[in-house]
């Protein structure tokens, strides 16, 4: 049997250079003994690669690349497909994950000069992985296919239209349509899920290839080559196998696996930065979101397009700022040229690039920061600073890394970086550069739920009585106009704990199966002719616009002749909707009461005494009273909004409970990883 | 394998001093690593990968299953029955199948009786897995409603939908009570859909699970009241 198995495997090696690529990329490849953590993350965006790879192929499965289907199919998935929700947040959240490890590997690279000779090909074709993955990354938020998907590829595509000369026409290719529509989704389907893996596997391949050519660099940034023993070995390397890959990078993968599990499993929105809420509405290409803004990875480049207000000579705004964001990127290029320094990373360069690094740092976390928030005067002219920072730290490198003094760099590795307080001064510096501008530039105004605070709403999925009594006012009074069209009977009787009889009996309509989608039967041409705009469906109203609007929203209705309904919101102004439970809270009336500010506080007027409001507080009219109290109304509303959150993603709370197992599993398996790497780096150090 | 796992003395500059003792000897290597606690931490650390990697593919093969759409629309069927003429069929969708009802006349049952020669399994003991298990008798139907036959109309032979032929049909056969032919192949079965002898077609006609919610009405895909679909 054995002598069988080793024939069989030199015939396959006599064949094909197993053993041959084993040892270059493997086993005998040496790498620098003093790697430390800023070295994981080119495994982890291998290993975030593989994760998009499978999990898009596994999407694919069940989307629909259409504008008529796209959209449901997702909330299909998310629904209906066994596991399906799990699978596409490891997709959305591995697309966010790719762009984290990827800018502190390339933060990494800054550092410890990994771009210098003889590495420049290594940069570039690390670089040209970073622009196909921005443009898997763009192509792939379009096809949810919601709201913010779609005023999101209008703006980028638009963006090609500041070309002067061709511009229209480019965008009108691109389309495909004299608008983005579906034909537009389907050609970026083809090239998200085809054209681009296929280079950015390619160029990952090439990536390896050429730093296993010339060799990892270090945070010293001393070549190993340079000092080897009698049998050509590096003094300083060591086998990457085992070494590194599995021991070392086991012990980063299971971290960052702990904290991308807890994104998955427990928010995977990440507080709207991952997946926006404004997403959560399907395209609609007559109206667009109130506040657009991409996802966080595109937000520096961003704020540079708008900070570009102005035009030069002939130059107008819209191509300038065009043109200053590819050149943001493009500059990236040329850096292996633009380092003239005699040593290559941070630790024995001078001051001066020290300073100048962390100021960069911190004008890209600003920038980035800024490109999420709505424009003020301030934040532009902070958003001009910052892009003005950051092409003058590529255009005056090679000034100052050519004269400034550089300490010594030692002949062999060292173990031992910068001290301690240098490296976390750094932090601190990078941290406050970021953030004392930003708190200068000021915060939102705005209230959160229209004209008024919103009140405090906290979500408990697991208490089943109030799901269960939110079912039975959802039922009673909004189910005539409004549909939860993703969300099926059954499902929610499962998870509500309702029998299926009852559930059949009380909430099912009778021309319907338990197993349907609930529907309703209301036309969208009879809810415009009825109330002027088709009451929404409501299975994502809550991740829409926040469980915390839809609570104050139901609260909040006031009696007012002049409209249609007779009734007006203070957190919905002139909404088309009638007060539906006027016969539980009762009617209730403006009345003059405290003016309040952002923050909940009391606004003074002019005299120093508080403001009065006009509607600062709703009374009792006494036309029609409630059948009751003011806290049995409050409670039904929470039970109902409670269920409305329920319904807007029903895997929420099983993935919880599932994630609490995987994060104690992952945990348990950290220890052993730890031990074993321990076990075999005992020697090395 | 890494070498370091394996005692590596060939190369040893050092010889074993027939003073060290046997335990030494399994567990220290020359270069003093500790190989029985290496090779502890390596196997458990495979161990519990392995684990993760069985969970991870959980989610990508569970996702394979029927969906929930899949499943409601391959939900039982209920069907009433109270209008079936006997010698009659009725046919119904369920999980995009034809499933045929017959409910079957005291001369059509007598005669199904006396073809227990000329069918190929008359007991369908041969393929039971055509039918539940109440079903597996020579007239293929449940106790509480013996004239009622219900079964999937998709030849055995390679998936055809067969045509009823009642009693008066022309066939060559020399008895004939009624039963269904497929046009395919020319298979034919009696009105127990069991496959007569001598046609390509292998076993009976496939039974599926039912029950009867009431003398009338006929639930199609669940064997009882509340049973796992």
């Amino acid at each position: 049997m054995t002598k069988w198995l080793s024939d069989f495997w030199v015939w396959i090696d006599d064949r094909l250079p197993v053993q041959r690529a084993w040892d270059t990329h493997m086993a005998k490849y040496y790498a620098p003994k003093n790697f430390n953590f800023w070295y994981i993350f080119g495994v982890l965006s291998l290993l975030v690669l593989v994760n998009q790879l499978l999990t898009g192929v596994w999407l694919t499965m069940n989307y629909v690349p259409t504008s008529e289907g796209a959209f449901a199919s997702v909330e299909y998935i998310m629904r209906d497909v066994p596991y399906g929700d799990i699978l596409r947040y490891m997709h959305s959240t591995g697309a966010s994950a790719f762009f984290v490890v990827v800018y502190l590997h390339m933060f990494r690279g800054l550092m410890y000069g990994s771009y210098r000779a003889p590495r420049e090909l290594l940069w570039i074709f690390g670089m040209a992985i970073y622009v196909a993955l921005m443009a898997e990354a763009f192509l792939g938020y379009i096809l949810p296919w919601g709201n913010m998907s779609y005023w999101g590829a209008q703006v980028i595509v638009s963006l090609f239209g500041a070309i002067p000369g061709i511009g229209e026409g480019l965008v009108q290719w691109i389309r495909g349509d004299y608008l983005i529509s579906g034909i537009t989704l389907n050609r970026f389907f083809a090239l998200h899920v085809v054209a681009l893996p296929i280079v950015l596997i390619l160029l990952v391949f090439l990536h390896i290839l050429a730093l296993h050519e010339v060799g990892s660099n270090n945070p010293d940034g001393v070549e190993i080559k340079k000092n080897k023993d009698e049998n050509g070995i590096p003094k300083d390397g060591i086998p990457f196998f085992p070494y590194y890959l599995p021991m070392h990078d086991l012990v980063g993968v299971i971290v960052f696996l702990f904290a991308f599990c807890f994104i998955v499993f427990f928010t995977p929105e990440m507080g709207g930065f991952f997946i926006e809420y404004a997403n959560f509405e399907p395209a609609n290409n007559l109206k667009t979101p109130e506040h657009i803004a991409p996802v966080w990875y595109f937000t520096p480049f961003y704020s540079m397009l708008r900070a570009i207000n102005f035009d030069i000579g002939p130059l107008n705004s819209k191509f300038l700022g065009f043109m200053v964001m590819a050149a943001a990127i493009a500059i990236l290029f040329v850096l292996p040229w633009l380092d003239r320094s005699k040593v290559k990373s941070i630790r024995y360069k001078g001051w001066f690039s020290r300073i100048a690094l962390m100021v960069f740092a911190a004008a890209f976390i600003i920038l980035g920061v800024l490109g999420v928030k709505a424009p003020t005067e301030g934040r532009t002219a902070l958003a001009q600073f910052c892009t003005l920072l950051y092409f003058a730290y590529f255009i005056g490198m090679p000034f100052w890394t050519s004269r400034e003094k550089t300490f010594p760099e030692p002949e062999r590795l060292r173990m031992k970086g910068l001290p301690l307080w240098m490296t976390l001064g750094g932090l601190v510096l990078v941290a406050v550069l970021s953030f004392v501008p930003l708190k200068a530039v000021g915060a939102e105004s705005a209230f959160d739920c229209g004209t008024i605070p919103c009140e405090d709403f906290k979500a408990d999925l697991s208490n089943k009585e109030s799901l269960q009594r939110g079912a039975k006012w959802f039922d009673n009074y909004c189910y005539a106009c409004h549909s939860l069209k993703y969300s099926r009977y059954k499902r929610v009787a499962e998870d509500l704990g309702i029998p299926p009889e009852i559930m059949t009996e009380a909430i099912v309509p009778d021309a319907k199966k338990i197993g349907d989608l609930m529907t309703n039967a209301m036309t969208r041409e009879d809810g415009a002719a009825w109330f002027g705009t088709p009451p929404p469906d409501l299975s994502l109203e809550t991740r829409l616009r926040s469980p915390e609007w839809v609570y104050t929203y139901l609260l909040n209705f006031y009696k007012d002749e002049a409209r249609p309904v007779g009734v007006n919101n203070r957190v919905f102004e002139n909404v088309g909707m009638p007060h539906v439970m006027v016969e539980l809270q009762g009617l209730l009336e403006c009345a003059p009461g405290t003016k309040v500010g952002a923050h909940g506080e009391a606004v003074l007027d002019n005299s120093g005494e508080e403001a009065v409001d006009f509607c600062g507080e709703l009374v009792p009219t006494g036309e029609v009273t409630g059948s009751m109290t003011e806290e049995e109304f409050q409670q039904a509303v929470y039970d109902l909004v409670n269920y409305l959150e329920y319904v807007s993603d029903p895997g929420a709370e099983e993935r919880k409970n599932t994630g609490v197992y995987i994060l104690l599993f992952l945990a348990a398996f950290l220890v052993f990883a730890i031990l074993l790497d321990r076990e075999y780096w005992r020697d090395i150090h | 394998m890494p070498s370091e796992l394996l005692p590596n003395f060939a190369n040893s500059p050092r010889t074993i001093s027939i003073y060290r003792c046997n335990w030494e000897k399994d567990v220290m290597s020359n270069d003093g690593v500790n190989v029985q606690r290496r090779r502890f931490l390596t196997v458990s650390t495979t161990v519990v990968g392995a684990v993760g990697v069985v969970g991870a593919a959980v989610p990508f093969i569970g996702s394979w299953n029927p969906s929930a759409k899949a499943e409601a629309a391959g939900a039982p069927v209920k069907v009433n029955i109270a209008n079936l003429e006997p010698d009659s069929m009725l046919s119904v969708e369920w999980r995009g199948f034809p499933i045929f009802i017959v409910r079957r006349s005291e001369q059509t049952l007598e005669g199904i009786r006396k073809l227990t020669g000329q069918v190929a399994d008359p007991e369908s003991t041969e393929y039971p897995d055509q039918q539940p298990a109440y079903a597996q008798n020579p007239i293929r139907a449940r106790d509480e409603h013996p004239q009622i036959m219900v079964f999937k109309a998709i030849c055995t032979h390679l998936g055809c939908v067969p045509q009823y032929w009642d009693v008066n049909h022309p066939t060559d056969r020399d008895e004939w009570y009624g039963g269904f032919f497929c046009p395919c192949h020319g298979s034919m079965f009696d009105m127990a859909g069991r496959v007569f002898k001598g046609v390509p077609a292998p076993s009976n006609l496939e039974v599926p699970p039912y029950y009867y919610e009431s003398d009338s009405v006929l639930v199609i895909g669940l064997d009882s009241e509340g049973a796992a679909a």
